[in-house]
């Protein structure tokens, strides 16, 4: 209560529980983390401290880091650029459909799935001709023969498959984010514009758009993350293959770790990681802040 | 003339992608009861000639299902029981005692909200293994609790604040303590936000696979998510075997999902809006 004080045990009842579980599993890890990126160490035998070595070897000589640095930033960059198009549904949603609730939870349910789920299924569309994959199929059905790929073994083209499927995935997502925003809208608002002559796109413009902004905001904040954080889905549909060619950080430093057992330098890719986050958040935030400023 | 074709455009456009966001639901059906020639043949709009019910049958045999189903229950259960009551108790400290270090509180929340749960793997297997927890189900519980916290303390901060005072300051001249405020009215008025904290827990709980995948290495512990995946890899005897039991793994998480769905909706906003 802000006007009274309450014993300090109980703000020690309170708070510290769950603030000491988080700390050690969240803020801890990281820190060892930073420790074992200067250490040579493949997870069994003995350690040995190289300083910034792993680093230096992570940035100046690794051929797989640069470009998964690249695509990870591109996901970002995609996932964002999607949030636009769901704003634009929810106030088609919100304008012509009487029940868009239902249809709401409808787009949301690849969101619900597993990614064990959804990349089967993908796995599945993207498959060559061969195997009986769905796109190539429905391709050579409206004579688009010289089309067809073999999506997901094609080094150039594998990683913008998994982006979509991203995309298609957290559609729903941020559809949701932005049609309750699109509902909270009060509607006296409108009714005064339409008696002032502002109605459909131009009340948009005027009134959606900039009162949208906050929660836009947080949207745009949420993809970015979701995206930086990109992971398991990759694990689960390419691995990183073929040769590479669809590494993000996260799967490099996994792979790094967990397949060629170079505990250290795994570290070292998962200490970079987290600083890129922090330094993306706060850019990002600074970024929205300023749009906010300036439309909201 | 002109309204109705842009009217028509928004509803094809709005049928399209209802077929693009359910289809999977569809395909995952019809391919746990195909056969197998008929999941090779590439007919992905086709039902089933004959619809195998067999395939569940041979899928709940030889997947250990009912293991499986009986873990990640038991470790959704524990994780969303601690998310609630550890976040609900932060939110309202953060939230309404007074308190200086409070904002200094949610930072160190809302940072972590930034910190990808894949950098930690190595660092926590490490741990987990040095204090003896790994392969065990604590090894998946404390790591859930504490990356589900950041946006539940979010989330119910958000709507805690916009309670009025008025009850709790009368309590309090009543004599109540701080727990039994907490109990007997914060808890009860917060049931919408902790809705949607226990849907969104339980959506992200309920299908992780790669903590689970690496910290869990024994059969009869592993989680649904991970059993599917192990079940994925290993079995090809039968490909309508392995959508049964995809279809059984997700089963959980969408009729719950349907039932509740509205929920999410409100108390997402609550929080987001005020927070």
């Amino acid at each position: 209560m802000n006007v009274l004080k309450v014993p300090k045990l109980a703000i020690g009842v309170f708070i510290l529980p769950a603030l000491i579980l988080y700390i050690c599993i969240v803020f801890i890890p990281i820190l060892v983390s930073f420790y074992t990126g200067m250490l040579d160490w493949n997870g069994i035998g003995e350690t040995k401290f190289v300083g910034f070595e792993n680093f230096r070897n992570l940035l100046f000589h690794d051929p797989v880091f640069w470009p998964a640095v690249r695509r990870t930033l591109l996901y970002a960059v995609a996932s964002m650029v999607e949030i636009p198009f769901c704003l634009i549904m929810a106030v088609l949603l919100n304008r012509y459909v009487r029940k868009a609730n239902t249809l709401v939870s409808i787009y949301f349910t690849p969101v619900i799935l597993s990614v064990v789920i959804v990349g089967q299924l993908w796995k599945t569309i993207y498959n060559p001709t061969s195997m009986g994959g769905m796109l190539n199929e429905v391709l050579t059905s409206v004579g688009l023969q010289s089309w067809t790929h073999t999506w997901l073994s094609e080094p150039k083209i594998a990683i913008y498959c998994i982006y979509f499927v991203s995309l298609w995935q957290y559609f729903g997502y941020h559809l949701l984010i932005q049609f309750t925003g699109v509902q909270n809208i009060p509607n006296e608002i409108y009714e005064a514009a339409k008696i002032d002559g502002a109605d459909g796109f131009q009340a948009d413009r005027y009134i959606t758009f900039p009162m949208i902004v906050p929660i836009f905001k947080i949207s745009i904040v949420l993809a970015f993350i979701g995206s930086l954080q990109s992971f398991d889905l990759i694990m689960v549909m390419t691995a990183g293959g073929p040769a590479h060619a669809t590494d993000v950080i996260s799967t490099h430093m996994y792979n790094s770790s967990f397949l060629s057992m170079k505990y250290g330098y795994g570290s070292a890719i998962a200490t970079f990681l987290v600083a890129l986050c922090l330094v993306f958040t706060i850019f990002i935030n600074a970024v929205m802040n300023k749009v906010e400023k300036r439309f909201g | 003339m002109k309204f109705n074709l842009v009217k028509g455009l928004v509803f094809l456009l709005i049928a399209v992608l209802v077929v693009t966001q359910l289809y999977p639901l569809f395909w995952l059906l019809a391919y746990s009861l195909k056969t197998n020639e008929e999941i090779l043949g590439g007919q992905f709009f086709a039902l089933p000639a004959h619809w195998r019910w067999e395939n569940y049958q041979e899928a709940y045999h030889n997947g250990h299902y009912l293991k499986y189903l009986g873990n990640s229950v038991f470790v959704t259960a524990v994780t969303m029981i601690c998310v609630i009551l550890l976040s609900s108790m932060v939110a309202y400290a953060i939230s309404r005692f007074k308190i200086r270090f409070g904002p200094a509180v949610m930072l160190v929340f809302l940072v972590g909200m930034m910190i990808p749960m894949q950098a930690t793997l190595l660092p926590l297997m490490k741990i987990f293994k040095f204090i003896d927890i790994l392969n065990t189900h604590g090894a998946l519980i404390l790591p859930y609790i504490a990356f589900q916290m950041p946006i539940a303390v979010f989330i119910l901060s958000g709507f805690i604040k916009s309670i009025p005072t008025e009850m709790e300051e009368s309590a309090f001249i009543d004599g109540a303590s701080v727990y039994r405020i907490f109990r007997s009215i914060i808890l009860p008025i917060s049931i919408p936000p902790v809705m949607t904290v226990c849907i969104l827990t339980f959506i992200t709980i309920w299908n992780e696979y790669i903590m689970a995948a690496t910290f869990i290495s024994s059969e009869s512990l592993k989680t649904l998510p991970f059993g599917v995946y192990s079940f994925v890899s290993q079995y090809s005897v039968n490909y309508g075997d392995i959508g049964a039991f995809m279809v059984m793994g997700a089963a959980p998480v969408i009729l719950i999902y349907f039932i509740l769905s509205d929920k999410i909706t409100k108390g997402m906003v609550a929080g987001a809006v005020k927070g």
